[in-house]
């Protein structure tokens, strides 16, 4: 087998907020750094903080405060969040937002008096979410992508990671096993320093509104590494999918939440508002009350002739959703449904990943030399993300893991001598579908997710959980038994799939083993079994690692080092952070 | 639900290579992207193609469909194909790597090579104070929400003529840089613009235009460019 070996000083996997932010922070703390990015895709158009629609929450105005956008981030993730790593966020956005503004050029959008202009974002005490209209994500991805091309960063694109290779003695990261997909080889990359930030995405789900390159490859070879993931179980649902039918690859995607803070309906197969029922917010509650509601509709058989529900706007007018979401709009005119005044069928889908590796303030992981930041971490969010905190996370992260790399290349950085034998069995894993007969990936993959769906969604229960785990060892049975067709393994997409599902095998375990272990419904994670949240002041959160072919778990107390249950850093009742606070509208 | 078979044809190989058959069912939903999906995981599972976000954000999958450049998510076979007939070649103007996919290295290095910001404010300023309905800041908005799709890069004839010429997608950027008023040295935005192969290359066919899926004018774009280059000419500046 023939490997490709090179080295660098950096090597980040993956282009999103964190991996392109990093680059850039780690180049300017040190310009003589070798500084590689490797991406699945091409650098800046994969992964999803590019898809950003709402914007990036950052405490700017005067009357506004870091307190105030920690204890809503708090409050969000029910408790859940590592508090030093949310205190970190809300701070690094204020300097990250200039940063973006002054030195990457972004323009976010103004106020006539030509200050930031911020809206209202679900669960917030204050309007302080940044966009640049409804495609922030463009806007912020577009520059970054302009900075790290116009330095001298080498990019390795179309380049899938699958494996983090640690060093023979066992002191740290040796580098990464790489299949480079346009070539359909091998590539074994030594660096320093190697930062994990691809991105994770919860895409084993029937409906699901991440990038199709995401397949949780990042989690799946932390955890071969023997890293741990906490929060698992946290897996966030948008409420309004497109529900476009079984193929077609536009299913799952995202309508925007400002659509129902506009006012929006959402309406059952009899064509009839319901979500009043499940909470007097109506469609205005937050995601996952709004999906859960949905959910069991949809339970209830009361659905869509594809089997999810409405969302209609043309009680507004249609002239008025048109001008307001002209996006929204057009995207749907184009795959042939008429949102501004006819009936668009959607339904919940499984939207980002709160858990993650477990990783430090400086980004810094168990393992020296590896470094994580963005959605490929947990900690953050808890038990639910604020709508703007995600590129608000990537980016803030991936800069102090920038920074952070280039002062441990610095200090104590070495090529380390690569244990041969997990790049051997890694290329053994990669490989073992070319022995194989083929079958039906597709179809496997669709299994699998209808699994996900039914047994460890929206609304969870042991007994599905326990179905749902049964279920995914069938699939993985199925897997291991299946093939690919060897001969060109140039851009061999169906290869790809092969690997992308093992990847998401590995994480719906993980995802299943840790949804059965919290018993209390809390944020994103709902026990119908086990409905009420338990008691905040012994909050812990759940831990899985990998130990040879067995999954460990255990739960660790939350430390509640900034702020306790019941307490706040605001005074009186106008600065609290709301409970459950509404949608704000679109504006 | 749509009746009936599509008759597909795709482009396999490199430079050189052959179109490929495929009888491909008809769907009520249905975009050329699920068309490609649908034959690679049916009946060609080696069929090389690019797609990532699947809703028109990341500018990845674009191919030529019936002799025009689109975006192929956002692409519905209905509007495209009406008599069920479907050419799907890789975009035209940039080098080939496999069947569908094409190599944006070129296309993309030269965008950086006149779109990047350099500012003289840092993270350690307030955002600049920036009216938004000032006439430099409207030209900016007018053209900033570029996906880079390559859409109009293999539309224009000029592209395919002059491989120096730096194409509407990056001049389009040029403009929005040098109508930001934040830009450290928008004088050498322009420069950078009228450089051989800038935007005096454009021959205004108006392709880009005609062709961009976010309704975008790079027409538009290079034309303020030359007007800005000339009023500076006469003004006695560089050029």
């Amino acid at each position: 087998m023939r490997i490709e070996e090179s080295r660098c000083d950096i090597l980040i996997l993956g282009s999103g907020g964190a991996g392109l932010f990093a680059a850039l922070h780690a180049a300017k703390a040190d310009p003589a750094l070798d500084i590689v990015i490797a991406v699945k895709g091409l650098l800046g158009k994969s992964g999803c903080t590019r898809m950003v629609q709402g914007g990036y929450n950052v405490a700017l105005a005067a009357e506004d405060s870091i307190e105030r956008h920690f204890m809503d981030t708090i409050v969000g993730g029910k408790w859940l969040p590592r508090q030093d790593l949310a205190w970190r966020l809300c701070v690094g956005a204020v300097e990250r937002v200039r940063e973006l503004e002054n030195e990457i050029g972004c323009f976010f959008d103004r106020n006539p008096d030509g200050s930031l202009h911020q809206k209202a974002f679900a669960g917030q005490s204050f309007d302080r979410t940044a966009h640049k209209g409804d495609l922030t994500g463009i806007e912020i991805i577009n520059r970054l992508m302009e900075q790290v091309r116009s330095r001298a960063v080498r990019r390795l694109e179309e380049h899938r990671a699958i494996e983090l290779i640690p060093a023979a003695d066992g002191s740290g990261l040796a580098g990464v096993l790489l299949i480079d997909i346009r070539m359909g080889e091998y590539r074994f990359v030594r660096a320093k320093a190697v930062l994990l930030a691809t991105g994770a995405g919860p895409t084993m789900y029937l409906y699901h509104t991440p990038s199709g390159d995401k397949t949780c490859d990042g989690l799946a070879m932390a955890l071969r590494l023997g890293l741990a993931l906490r929060d698992m179980e946290m897996v966030q649902f948008h409420p309004t999918g497109l529900l476009g039918g079984p193929h077609t690859r536009m299913t799952g995607t995202v309508l925007e939440e400002g659509l129902r803070g506009a006012g929006g309906h959402i309406l059952n197969g009899g064509k009839e508002r319901f979500l009043a029922g499940y909470d007097p917010a109506g469609e205005r509650a937050t995601r996952d009350v709004v999906s859960r509601g949905i959910y069991a509709e949809m339970r209830a058989g009361r659905t869509t002739p594809m089997g999810g529900v409405y969302i209609s706007m043309g009680h507004l007018g249609a002239e008025k959703v048109a001008g307001m979401f002209p996006g929204m709009v057009k995207r749907c005119a184009d795959c042939g449904f008429d949102l501004a005044g006819g009936l668009v069928e959607v339904v919940p889908t499984a939207h980002y990943m709160m858990g993650g590796v477990e990783f430090e303030i400086d980004a810094s992981t168990a393992v020296p030399g590896l470094f994580a930041a963005g959605e490929d971490c947990g900690g953050v969010h808890g038990a639910n993300r604020l709508g703007g905190n995600g590129v608000a996370n990537s980016t803030v992260y991936g800069g102090i893991a920038g920074d952070s790399m280039a002062a441990f290349v610095g200090r104590e950085g070495v090529w380390r001598d690569p244990d041969n034998s997990v790049i051997e069995a890694g290329i053994a894993r990669a490989e073992r579908p070319f022995g194989q007969a083929p079958g039906d990936l597709a179809g496997l993959r669709d299994r699998l997710a209808q699994v996900m769906w039914d047994d460890v969604g929206v609304i969870r229960d042991a007994l599905g959980i326990e179905r749902g785990l049964a279920g995914i060892a069938d699939c993985r049975a199925a897997l291991l038994a299946q093939g690919v067709v060897d001969g060109d393994r140039r851009f061999n997409l169906t290869w790809h799939d092969w690997l992308n599902l093992e990847s998401l095998l590995d994480l719906s375990e993980v995802v299943g083993r840790a949804a059965l272990a919290r018993d209390d419904s809390r944020g994103a994670h709902f026990r119908a079994d086990f409905p009420e949240t338990g008691v905040l002041e012994t909050s812990a959160y759940t831990r899985i690692r990998r130990d040879g072919d067995e999954l460990r778990l255990d739960t660790a107390p939350v430390a509640f080092d900034i702020v306790e249950p019941g307490q706040s850093l605001i005074e009186g009742a106008a600065g609290a952070p709301p409970a459950e606070a509404a949608i704000g509208s679109a504006a | 639900m749509a009746e009936g078979t599509l008759e597909v044809r795709i482009w396999r190989g490199g430079d050189e290579g052959a179109f490929g058959a495929y009888a491909v069912p008809a769907r009520e939903n249905q975009t050329v992207l699920d068309v490609v999906t649908e034959v690679q995981r049916r009946f060609e599972p080696s069929l090389a193609y690019r797609f990532s976000c699947r809703v028109g954000v990341c500018g990845s999958c674009a191919m030529t469909i019936n002799g025009t450049p689109r975006w192929t998510c956002r692409t519905h076979v209905k509007r495209v194909a009406p008599e069920g007939r479907l050419t799907i070649e890789p975009l035209r103007n940039m080098k080939r790597v496999k069947d569908l996919a094409c190599d944006m290295d070129g296309f993309l290095g030269k965008w950086a090579s006149v779109g990047t910001f350099e500012g003289t404010a840092t993270r350690a300023d307030p955002p600049a104070a920036i009216d938004p309905a000032s006439p430099a800041r409207r030209e900016v908005d007018a053209a900033i929400q570029c996906i880079n799709c390559a859409v109009c890069h293999a539309a224009c004839d000029v592209v395919a003529w002059d491989p120096h010429y730096l194409g509407p997608a990056a001049l389009n950027r040029a403009w929005t840089l040098y109508n930001d008023a934040r830009v450290a040295d928008r004088r050498a935005v322009l420069d950078g613009a009228l450089q051989p192969g800038g935007c005096h290359t454009c021959h205004s066919h108006g392709a880009c235009t005609e062709h961009c899926p976010v309704g975008l004018s790079p027409t538009a774009s290079i034309a303020g460019l030359k007007r800005a280059g000339l009023v500076s000419l006469l003004k006695g500046g560089r050029s």
